[in-house]
């Protein structure tokens, strides 16, 4: 059997990702990258082990102290194990200022490495106290450890970049997965669909309407029945669920964390309702039209009621104009027409809406609308919904261009004369041949939701204190005003760390893209 | 043609209702009005605050708020600034015209720069200028500009504590006093120099067309430049000597204004334009590849014609094409980019508008400048389709 395999995988016979695995692997820039971001998202997984203090320890009398020095030579001169000196917060003789002043005859410090610290728990279940470098001293408080300095309530930046990752590094992979359900399941629909309308509502007094009606049999109605009946039940119980247990309980973290699945499964189980029982049911679907057209006449006819009230002259002649042209259009489309959607045009005009708006601005105004004092845990949820919602159109008209060539596909067509369904043929036999188009186009997109993020954190809208990310650490830099931070270079560094990430995620892209292209050769 | 432009028109308008009215939804629909925070405040009695409410119009359902909102756009009002008590435009125009300034600029950099890069790149392949081209294009379109920003502003601080003068600004657009001695002093320093460059340039034109050859873009350009330097250099040399040493920016001539505001824009236009120029930089590079290998670039030079002339006349005219309608992709990055870097080097623009006017939930500035932005976009999506259409005649308008 071994052998066997081994002839396989010799050059010729190369399967299509061995193939683009060669040829990744000679991309110099794709190998970098990928290893930079390897080292980030270690670092991110270890940030306890490799942070000397926990996240949020912080000490007062020493906000924006620098890197604490590390000295490598001894009193007399001779090369040592580093050590670091006690310090404290004075005013300094010479220059009057108030700074940290490092003293070393009030005790020298030496650093190990892998030594017992501040107890942790490592992936928030394995309880351990091993950091990578420290000593005693620090647990005692004798002297600081600070090897990129402090931030503005005396925190150890280098610690916190680790931290930070944690939230930086996932919140765009987080909200890409997310862009890319919403965009898969639009831009299918929307390729899909495209150039075949959907009946949407038939009017009344239309012969169409009661053939439509007739077309089904009672059984139908009778399930459609229930199965409002059953939606109604669910709604009522996700109502329920949320008075008794989630309510109650709304700072921890678990029960945010149910209230989600619940919400999913719910939403879920009420679509799954509506598709199988009450949409086969014609009766159901014409009494749902109904209902929206009616909806729709009474949003227009308070609009321009209230209108009118606090209008006059020729704004008032106008708006009655208008208010009963559209009123008279909604009846006549309840009595007579035929009306069909190509939801190809509606999906692609509500993406050109969302791309109408600049992204940061509607970034911004969507960020207000997150309450303020939700948990940590809530607001990363939320500001990835954001960045999600923002960014799925791009992803969405890649799909559609996608779906639209596939679905041509004399295998896709195949699938259709055996008599498969629409969903079936979408997910089984056209989202497959998307997948290499999607893996680049995910990865290049990435960065731009890393980006989003620490912009939103710059402006203090994204994830807030006591959580942390580099956009949020970054803003310290201009705390206090512009001339004080040329003194304090080091707050800068988060900012690197956004340039490396975002790099090292345009190296790997550029990569897969050379390698998951079949036109070239290995 | 004329029914592609006028469909191109049409699909504007349900662009700019829907925009609009996501906008104005998002907005309501965040917690509070403008005046939940007297509520907070108790020497204010109840009656007062629902009369201001009702004054204000916002105790009407939102439908009537919106509706009212549009019928004042369709006047050219655009509502009341609930915080300023007065028109918006008056509150937020004059901050779109700052960062048109920025906006503008940075485009103007953008193209005069990453053409000829992105040509030279293309014929020197793979060569070390090339290569540090590629290296500084993929730092530029990663950098983030908050953080470019700031490392600007540690520069020109560094920069500034170094030669104890002010070489760049520190933030803002404007100094509360111009020093005008020093700007008529350096005209007159420099104006020589322009001049004498205007005339070079001027006489290489002027033999060139008598020879009756066409002028080569470096002719143009630095007639252009020195052209326009000298010329702006008139204004403080004639009105220079007669003015006072220091002046408060108001009572400045324009030119001295003029003068200030450029030089405050100069590290900000750099910053908000670097990834635009890089991402074009590339798009050129490859735009010129892919035309260098095509056939009819083998038969140019085949028949003998000069590399230049190929280059310039036969493939830089068809891979500049895409470049004409990426105007229209370029502009939301700049608007949307130049927002944080105008907060980062406050920059008196819309995004600083926009925190300003969001944390007084002052609906009607919001919409204001959302809605001016979203137009400004659609309108140069539209241009740029139009002149794509128009330059090119592949694309066809069906």
């Amino acid at each position: 059997m071994p052998n066997h395999s081994k002839a396989n995988t010799s050059a010729q016979s190369r399967s299509f990702f061995q193939q683009a695995w060669v040829r990744f692997k000679r991309h110099p820039l794709a190998r970098l990258g990928a290893a930079v971001l390897l080292v980030f998202y270690l670092g991110a997984l270890f940030a306890d082990f490799l942070a000397p203090y926990p996240e949020e320890k912080s000490f007062r009398d020493f906000s924006y102290a620098p890197p604490t020095q590390i000295f490598w030579r001894d009193e007399n001169g001779r090369l040592t194990r580093p050590y670091v000196c006690a310090s404290e917060r004075r005013r300094n003789p010479e220059t009057f200022k108030v700074e940290v002043i490092t003293d070393c005859e009030k005790g020298r410090y030496p650093i190990y490495f892998f030594v017992e610290g501040e107890p942790y728990r490592f992936l928030g279940v394995i309880p351990s106290n091993l950091h990578l470098f420290g000593g005693p001293w620090l647990l005692e408080d004798k002297a600081k450890l600070f090897l990129w300095g402090a931030d503005d309530f005396g925190r150890d930046i280098w610690g916190r970049i680790w931290f930070g990752a944690r939230i930086s590094l996932t919140i765009g992979i987080f909200a890409v997965a997310l862009a890319l359900i919403i965009g898969i399941f639009m831009g299918s629909l929307a390729g899909y669909y495209a150039g075949r309308p959907v009946t949407f509502s038939i009017g009344v007094l239309n012969p169409q309407f009661w053939r439509f009606i007739r077309a089904n049999r009672p059984v139908d109605h009778l399930m459609a029945l229930l199965g409002l009946l059953l939606l109604l039940g669910l709604v009522w119980a996700m109502g329920q669920g949320y008075q008794q247990y989630i309510r109650p309980d709304l700072q921890r973290v678990s029960t945010l964390a149910l209230a989600g699945l619940g919400l999913v499964v719910g939403t879920a189980l009420m679509g799954m309702l509506l598709y199988f029982l009450v949409w086969r049911s014609h009766l159901a679907r014409a009494l749902l039209w109904l209902l929206v057209w009616v909806g729709v006449a009474w949003l227009v006819w308070i609009t321009v009621y209230g209108f009118l009230q606090t209008s006059r002259g020729l704004e008032a002649v106008l708006a009655g104009l208008v208010g009963a042209v559209l009123l008279a259009a909604i009846g006549y489309v309840l009595l007579w027409p035929r009306v069909e959607f190509d939801l190809d045009t509606i999906i692609m005009r509500t993406v050109e809406v969302l791309a109408a708006i600049p992204d940061l601005f509607l970034l911004i105004i969507l960020s207000v609308l997150i309450p303020m004092e939700v948990p940590p845990a809530v607001r990363f949820v939320l500001v990835v919904t954001i960045l999600s919602f923002v960014n799925w159109g791009g992803l969405a008209r890649i799909i559609r261009s996608q779906v639209l060539q596939l679905r041509e596909m004399e295998y896709a067509q195949a699938a259709q004369a055996l008599g498969a369904g629409d969903a079936r043929i979408v997910l089984r036999h056209v989202l497959p041949g998307t997948y290499t188009y999607l893996i680049v186009a995910v990865t290049l997109a990435i960065p731009g939701f890393i980006l989003g993020e620490s912009g939103l954190s710059f402006l203090g809208l994204g994830i807030q204190e006591p959580a942390t990310s580099w956009g949020l650490m970054l803003s310290k830099a201009q705390a206090t005003g512009i001339t004080a931070f040329t003194e304090r270079p080091w707050l800068l560094i988060p900012g690197v760390f956004i340039l490396l990430a975002v790099l090292a995620y345009n190296f790997l892209g550029d990569g897969l893209r050379d390698a998951l292209d079949p036109r070239t050769k290995v | 043609m004329f029914g592609y432009v006028v469909r191109r028109l049409l699909q504007l308008v349900p662009t700019f209702f829907g925009a609009t009215l996501l906008a104005f939804l998002v907005i309501q629909l965040a917690p509070g009005d403008f005046v939940t925070r007297l509520e907070l405040d108790p020497t204010q009695d109840r009656e007062s605050i629902a009369n201001l409410r009702q004054q204000l119009g916002l105790d009407q359902p939102l439908p009537v708020q919106y509706a009212k909102w549009l019928s004042g756009i369709f006047q050219g009002y655009l509502g009341l600034s609930l915080s300023y008590k007065t028109d918006v435009w008056s509150v937020i125009g004059q901050r779109i015209l700052n960062s048109m300034v920025l906006v503008v600029l940075a485009t103007l950099m953008i193209y005069l720069i990453a053409i000829p890069i992105g040509v030279y790149s293309a014929i020197h392949k793979y060569t070390w200028p090339d290569r540090i081209f590629t290296v500084l294009a993929f730092l530029g379109l990663a950098i983030p500009n908050f953080f470019f920003g700031l490392i600007m502003l540690f520069l020109a601080v560094w920069l500034n504590d170094l030669t104890d003068m002010r070489i760049l600004p520190i933030g803002g657009m404007t100094n509360e006093f111009l020093h005008l001695g020093n700007m008529t002093r350096a005209a007159q320093w420099l104006f020589p120099f322009a001049l004498v460059g205007t005339l070079v340039y001027g006489t290489l034109f002027w033999l060139r067309s008598r020879r009756g050859q066409t002028p080569t873009f470096g002719v143009w350009l630095g007639l252009v430049l020195f052209g326009v330097s000298s010329l702006l250099m008139l204004a403080p040399l004639l009105q220079g000597p007669g003015l006072p040493e220091r002046l408060p920016y108001t009572e400045s001539p324009l030119w001295a204004r003029v003068t200030n505001v450029l030089w405050h824009a100069f590290p900000v236009v750099i910053v908000v334009g670097t990834s635009g120029l890089a991402g074009l930089m590339r798009v050129m590079r490859g735009q010129m590849l892919d035309v260098l290998s095509q056939d009819y670039i083998r038969t140019a030079r085949a028949k003998g014609l000069s590399e230049r002339v190929v280059i310039y006349k036969h493939a830089l005219r068809n891979a500049v094409i895409p470049f004409i309608a990426g105007i229209g992709g370029l502009l939301p990055g700049l608007i949307g980019g130049a927002g944080l870097v105008e907060v980062v080097m406050a920059w008196p623009g819309i995004t600083p508008a926009l925190l300003e006017a969001i944390s007084a939930i002052d609906v009607y500035v919001i919409m204001g400048l959302i809605t001016i932005t979203t137009v400004l976009l659609m309108v140069g999506n539209v241009i740029s389709d139009l002149l794509l259409a128009w330059v090119d005649p592949r694309i066809r308008y069906s």
